[in-house]
Parts: C-alpha cells; sequence; structure tokens
C-alpha cells in the first residue's frame, strides 16, 4: 500500500450545487482513479432554527411550524408533534383520530415512496420511469387533496385530534385509488425484477452489513435494507398501529437493489394497512379538548417517518410555550452510513448510492461547532447568538 | 449552368440550409416522440407543435453570455465547437441525400466511407479534447469516459458499416445505396449490421444507455460542463447535424437512402426526397425509442457490453455476408 501522498487522489466535490442534489449538501469525494477512497459530508447549508422558533410560539403555533420541517412528510411531523404534546398534557386522542392520522401518514407513505422510486430511476438515467412513477404518484396526490384540500401540507393533526374527518365516500374513493395503486405497483415490480440495465446499475451497489447498519445508528428502509428488522410502527407502536396487522418489509443484500425492494414492499404494506384502518374506522368524534398551558414535564416521542425514525424531545414550563422541542430527523442518522456505503464504489455510482437513503436535508441542518483539531465540539444558546449578531452587524453594517 | 446548380447543391438544397433545416427537424422529432413515450407534450409553444423550438433554443443561446474560464486551453475551447459543427456537416456531403443534379452525393468519390468513418472517429475525439482542454473536473471525467467510449464502440461501428461495402462490392456510399436499394436479399442480409450501427451510434451521440460522459447526475453535463453561450449553441447544433449524419448514413448503407421504388407520378427527384425522408425519420425514431428503454450504464460496463457482445456480432456479420458472397446468394 502506497502512503496517501504517493497515491494519485484527487478530490471532487459534489454539492453544495450539483444536478443530482434537489438540496444543498457537501460531499467531498476523494477519488483514487476512478475509486472512492473516502468521503467527508457536510450538511448543514439549510439551517433554519425551527427548534429555536418553536420556543417562541405556542402550542397550537407550532404544528404549522413543524409541518414545514419537511415538504415530503409533513405528516408525520405534525403526528409526532401533536403525540408529544398530547403525552406531555396527558390527554388520549379519540379512537377515530388515530385511525385518520394513521391513514394519513400511510397514504403520506405511498407518496413519499413513489416519489423516491422516480428519484432513484432519474438518478440512474432511466428517465422514463421517473416520468411513469411521478405520473402514478399523482393518484395519491389527488386522494390527499380530496381528504385534506392540500397537496403538500394537510394540517391534519392537531393538538387532541385531528382536524378533518374522512367521510364514507372519501373512504370508498381511497379504495379505488388503492386497487389501482396495486397494479401500477405490480408493472414497477416488474420492471424491477426484469429490466437490464437498471438491475446492473443497483446489484452489489452500495453495499452495507447489518453490522455496520446498526453501528453506525442507520434508520428506516436503510436500516431494513440490511435485513435488521427495525421499524417503529411494530417496536413501539403509536396511535393506531397495534391494532392493525402488517408486515415489516426487510431485505438481506443490504445494496440499492434492497433499497428499492423494501421500499416498494411498504408502499404494498401501506396500502394494506389502508384498507385494513378504513375497514375497522371505530365512528366517533375527532377531537377532544386540550388545556391551553401545560404542566412542567419532560417527555420523548417517535414515529416512523417514510425516511426512518423521527424523533421528538419536550420540555414544557407550565406556559402556553414549550421550554425546549427538539427534533432528530431520520436523514440526520443515515449520513454516517451513506458515507460508509459510498466507499469503494465508483463515480458513476455516487448519485444512486446517495439518493438511496432518499435525503432530505433542509430537515436536516442543524447547528453546532466542530473544531477538528482541538477535539471540541460545542452548542451555542440562543443568548450566544443573538451577542453574535449584533457584534456582526455593528462591525459589517447592515 | 453546371457551376450554379453546384452552388445550389452545396449551399441551399441539400446543401447547408436543408442540412441545417433538417438537423433541427430531427431534433424536434427525437425531443417530441421521446416526449410522448415518456407521457409528456415535449416542445410545445414555438411554431405548429414545437416544431420551431429547436430553432429558438439555437437562436436563444447565441444571444446568452459566453464565459471562458480563466483556465482553460483558449485554443482548443475555441476550436473545439467549429471543427465538431464543420467535420459533421463535411462528413454530409459524402452521403446521397437528394441527389438531384448527379445521381450521386455531391462529393461522392470511391473510398469516400473511409472518410466517413474517419470523421466519426475525429468528431468522438474532439470530444474528448474539448473536456480536456476545459480543465473542470467533471470535464475531466466526462472526456476520459468519451475516450473509453470511443474504445467501446468505434470498432463494432466501422465493421459493421464495412459489411455493407463488401455486400456492395465498392466503398463509394452512394453506389452502396444505389446497390442496396435495388437488392432485396443483400438488404435483408444486413439488417443484423443495422442493430449493430444503431447501437453504436446510440453511443457516438451519447444518448441513454450510454450517455455516460455527459451524465447529469454524476458529473454535471462531463465534457460540456464549461461551455456557455455561442459555443454550448454549436455543441448542441453539431449534435444534431451529428444525428441527422447517423440517420443519413445508416439510410444509404442498408436501406438504400434516397433510392427506392419510383413512385408513380411523381417526378424521380421528389421520390428521392421522399424516400429518404421517411427512411430517416424512422431511423431517429427507433435512436428515440431506444432512449426510453434503458437505465444508464457504467463506463466499464459500456465497454464490458461492447466488446464481448457488439464486436463479436459485428465479425459474425462480417463473416456471415462473406459467406454469402462465395456462395454467390449475393453479387
Amino acid at each position: 500500500m502506497l502512503e496517501e501522498s504517493e497515491r494519485a487522489i484527487f478530490e471532487v466535490p459534489i454539492g453544495p450545487q450539483h444536478p443530482a442534489l434537489k438540496e444543498p449538501i457537501l460531499l467531498l469525494f476523494k477519488i483514487e482513479g476512478d475509486t472512492i477512497v473516502d468521503v467527508m459530508a457536510r450538511p448543514a447549508y439549510t439551517h433554519r432554527g425551527v427548534e429555536k422558533a418553536t420556543e417562541a410560539r405556542n402550542y397550537i403555533q407550532n404544528i404549522y411550524l413543524c409541518e414545514r420541517v419537511c415538504g415530503i412528510c409533513s405528516c408525520i411531523h405534525t403526528l409526532v408533534y401533536t403525540q408529544g404534546v398530547e403525552k406531555l398534557a396527558d390527554v388520549e386522542p379519540p379512537p377515530r383520530a388515530k385511525y385518520i392520522r394513521v391513514i394519513m401518514s400511510e397514504l403520506e407513505r405511498i407518496h413519499s415512496h413513489t416519489l423516491w422510486l422516480g428519484v432513484a430511476a432519474h438518478e440512474l438515467g432511466f428517465d422514463t420511469l421517473f416520468y411513469y412513477v411521478w405520473r402514478d404518484r399523482e393518484l395519491v396526490m389527488d386522494l390527499l387533496e380530496l381528504i385534506s384540500g392540500n397537496r403538500v401540507n394537510y394540517a391534519m393533526s392537531t393538538v387532541g385530534g385531528v382536524r378533518r374527518d374522512i367521510s364514507d365516500a372519501v373512504a370508498h374513493q381511497i379504495k379505488k385509488g388503492m386497487e389501482i395503486l396495486r397494479k401500477r405497483l405490480d408493472v414497477y415490480t416488474e420492471v424491477v425484477e426484469k429490466e437490464p440495465t437498471l438491475r446492473k446499475r443497483v446489484i452489489d451497489v452500495g453495499k452495507l452489513s447489518p453490522h455496520d447498519a446498526v453501528a453506525l445508528c442507520a434508520v428506516g428502509p436503510t436500516l431494513r435494507m440490511t435485513g435488521v428488522k427495525r421499524d417503529v410502527r411494530a417496536d413501539d407502536p403509536y396511535q393506531a398501529y397495534d391494532e392493525i396487522p402488517f408486515n415489516v418489509a426487510t431485505y438481506d443484500t443490504g445494496d440499492v437493489l434492497a433499497q428499492i425492494i423494501v421500499r416498494v414492499v411498504e408502499t404494498y404494506e401501506a396500502a394494506n394497512i389502508i384498507d385494513y384502518a378504513i375497514d375497522h374506522m371505530p365512528s366517533g368524534p375527532i377531537k377532544v379538548k386540550v388545556p391551553w398551558n401545560i404542566a412542567p414535564n419532560e417527555i420523548i416521542t417517535r414515529g416512523e417517518a417514510p425516511r426512518g425514525e423521527l424523533f421528538y424531545y419536550f420540555k414544557s414550563n407550565g406556559t402556553e410555550k414549550p421550554e425546549r422541542v427538539k427534533i432528530r430527523t431520520p436523514t440526520l442518522g443515515n449520513i454516517p452510513a451513506v458515507c460508509e456505503m459510498l466507499k469503494g464504489y465508483h463515480i458513476a455510482e455516487i448519485p444512486i448510492v446517495f439518493a438511496g437513503i432518499d435525503p432530505c436535508l433542509s430537515c436536516t441542518a442543524r447547528f453546532a461547532f466542530i473544531d477538528e483539531r482541538k477535539g471540541k465540539s460545542w452548542v451555542w444558546s440562543g443568548d450566544q447568538l443573538r451577542t453574535y449578531r449584533r457584534k456582526y452587524y455593528k462591525r459589517y453594517g447592515r | 449552368m453546371k457551376e450554379a446548380l453546384g452552388v445550389i447543391e452545396l449551399v441551399i438544397f441539400p446543401g447547408f440550409l436543408f442540412l441545417s433545416w433538417l438537423a433541427l427537424y430531427f431534433e424536434w422529432v427525437d425531443r417530441k416522440f421521446y416526449a410522448k413515450l415518456q407521457y409528456r407534450y415535449g416542445p410545445l409553444h414555438t411554431g405548429p407543435k414545437g416544431f420551431l423550438q429547436p430553432f429558438a433554443d439555437f437562436v436563444k443561446l447565441l444571444a446568452k453570455e459566453d464565459i471562458v474560464p480563466a483556465a482553460v486551453d483558449r485554443f482548443l475551447f475555441t476550436l473545439t465547437p467549429i471543427m465538431m459543427l464543420a467535420l459533421s456537416f463535411y462528413a454530409l456531403f459524402y452521403i446521397p441525400i437528394v441527389p438531384i443534379v448527379r445521381d450521386v452525393a455531391f462529393g461522392a468519390f470511391e473510398g469516400d466511407l473511409i472518410l466517413v468513418i474517419f470523421v466519426l472517429t475525429i468528431i468522438g475525439f474532439l470530444k474528448f479534447l474539448a473536456g480536456w482542454g476545459s480543465t473542470n473536473r467533471f470535464s475531466a471525467v466526462g472526456a476520459v469516459r468519451t475516450a473509453f467510449q470511443l474504445l467501446g464502440y468505434e470498432i463494432p461501428l466501422a465493421v459493421a458499416l464495412l459489411t455493407a461495402a463488401m455486400g456492395a462490392g465498392t466503398l463509394n456510399i452512394s453506389l452502396i445505396a444505389q446497390k442496396i436499394s435495388t437488392d432485396a436479399i443483400l438488404a435483408s442480409a444486413l439488417l443484423p449490421a443495422l442493430a449493430i450501427s444503431v447501437i453504436c451510434f446510440q453511443a457516438e451521440l451519447e444518448r441513454i444507455p450510454f450517455d455516460i460522459p455527459e451524465a447529469e447526475q454524476e458529473i454535471v453535463a462531463g465534457w460540456l460542463t464549461e461551455f456557455s453561450g455561442r459555443r454550448l449553441a454549436l455543441f448542441r447544433f453539431a449534435t444534431d447535424v451529428e444525428l441527422t449524419l447517423a440517420a443519413a448514413l445508416m439510410a444509404a448503407l442498408f436501406l438504400g437512402g434516397p433510392y427506392g421504388p419510383a413512385i408513380p407520378v411523381i417526378p424521380v427527384q421528389v421520390s428521392y426526397f421522399l424516400w429518404f425522408m421517411f427512411k430517416t425519420t424512422v431511423l431517429v425514431l427507433v435512436l428515440a425509442n431506444i432512449r426510453t428503454l434503458f437505465a444508464r450504464l457504467r463506463i466499464d460496463q459500456m465497454v464490458h457490453f461492447s466488446w464481448r457482445y457488439l464486436i463479436v456480432a459485428a465479425v459474425a456479420e462480417a463473416v456471415f455476408i462473406q459467406a454469402l458472397l462465395a456462395m454467390g446468394v449475393i453479387a
């Protein structure tokens, strides 16, 4: 083995602006020939200060703020947020609301996974599959619009229940939609199983071992594709998931093909869950009242977003505003894993392997200082940030 | 009089003006058909059914700012777009398109097929030089991929094209086309060679599944990354002309080009035009259809595929044609 200085290693920066990336991240690759030797990821280009902003708003206003943490998994964010506030206030939402939340978050999972399948096809240069998948994704988007009136931010969950009911007519439409969806999914399963150029690009690419996946804290489909059966919906059931039977999709090869298969199977499962939930939906109210001020308390809560485990930490202080809200989105957990997955593969595989974890970077950006030389890391408080801002503008003007 | 006709043939029909129109027309056919297959509309607004969109794109790019980065090799950076366009046009004058004055292509001579194959290789090499001269990391990767791809498709392409010459017994493209148009057995025996050259031209034109040198998601625009404004416009136009060249060359060598059964009532020159447009448009549609069917290969997979399968198939086809010649099935 040659010393690093003797080997012909050159750096290729992918991002923060690059056609393969829909959101900014810097992936700095060390490349020898055509092989990736090392990767350095720098995700924090879009820090929006959401966690800080929650401290200035009351619990109701924060629903709408948290909904906008992510553009794709907006439903699961409100679900986990409201679930946390209910836990803080020790309130139980009515059973019908729980079922509606499950239906919404599973519809969202379908739309997110089909979106991902399209993006993955696009990253492989298979644009036809991309357009076909996205056309069929419109089916779910229309259903979501039918239920909530919106395509992106559904505003369904609220503290104590949900804001809109699902009528029998709409439920019938959803079931019809799921039938069509299953037929279309059969077509895509066939494409993935048979199309030779696609298979050539995804088999044995971006491999991750189950041991590494667990050690690097991978979550969601990225963890399940290695064969580790871990899913918040099954392990720590929230809402109505303990009453609904479903299978946790896993696959054992741990390559990009496994990512695709896990997500397609999960989409089938989501359709089944929706059908079951509609058939077994209890009648009754959809909302209960929750007190405005919440007594001092401290809880954590989590849910399974399309990309993996979504984690919320709450601390209340007896007022109508939270003392602290901490959000951990699944992409943050998957970044160390994807850096490991990329090593040893070719430049041509960067887009598909990186897109394989379904990165959602704008939800991920957090603010922390790390000094590599001193080996120190620290976080600024709001006051320190304010002082810095005052000094900065004094010095450089507005 | 003869000189005047020659000038018309060079400049207007089927010279530069007609060829430019043809190149933009093929881009439109390609884009529109590709879009239709993907449940999209494709070009829509400029002209009837977006027919003028390629021309509008060209004009718009000409008007855009032309940035020359400080680190590039200015000579190569200026030379390559011009050379690529010029060479693509140059090769087209050896291919029978609509031979109105004489019955053969404008520049036809014995051996012009060799010249056209040579020009095709030079065009591939120019892409490498353009990327290499850009001194951008993505361009460099794209340029190296272009060179690798050239190693992959060049030999089977040359063998497949020369197979037609073997069958027809001449190296003059126009004479090959005339021979093919009257000899149905030879034309059908050459169909495998047509299939091989369709695949090779897909690689030469850098289209899916062989758009490896300009893979957008991997290396931005590959060897094209640094080009903008006028230079990019010339490159894009050159690619269109190259598409025309590919379609016209394959039509001539394997389908008889403009020559075909006489259509009643219509004068022979008009029938040349109709046959040529029909055959080339069908070939462009086939090329566009291939684009929709596959994912992009990796460069090593592409070279592997062409050395393991394409070259073998091309040589087998040449042997097959030689055997038919020896047995006297084709003369």
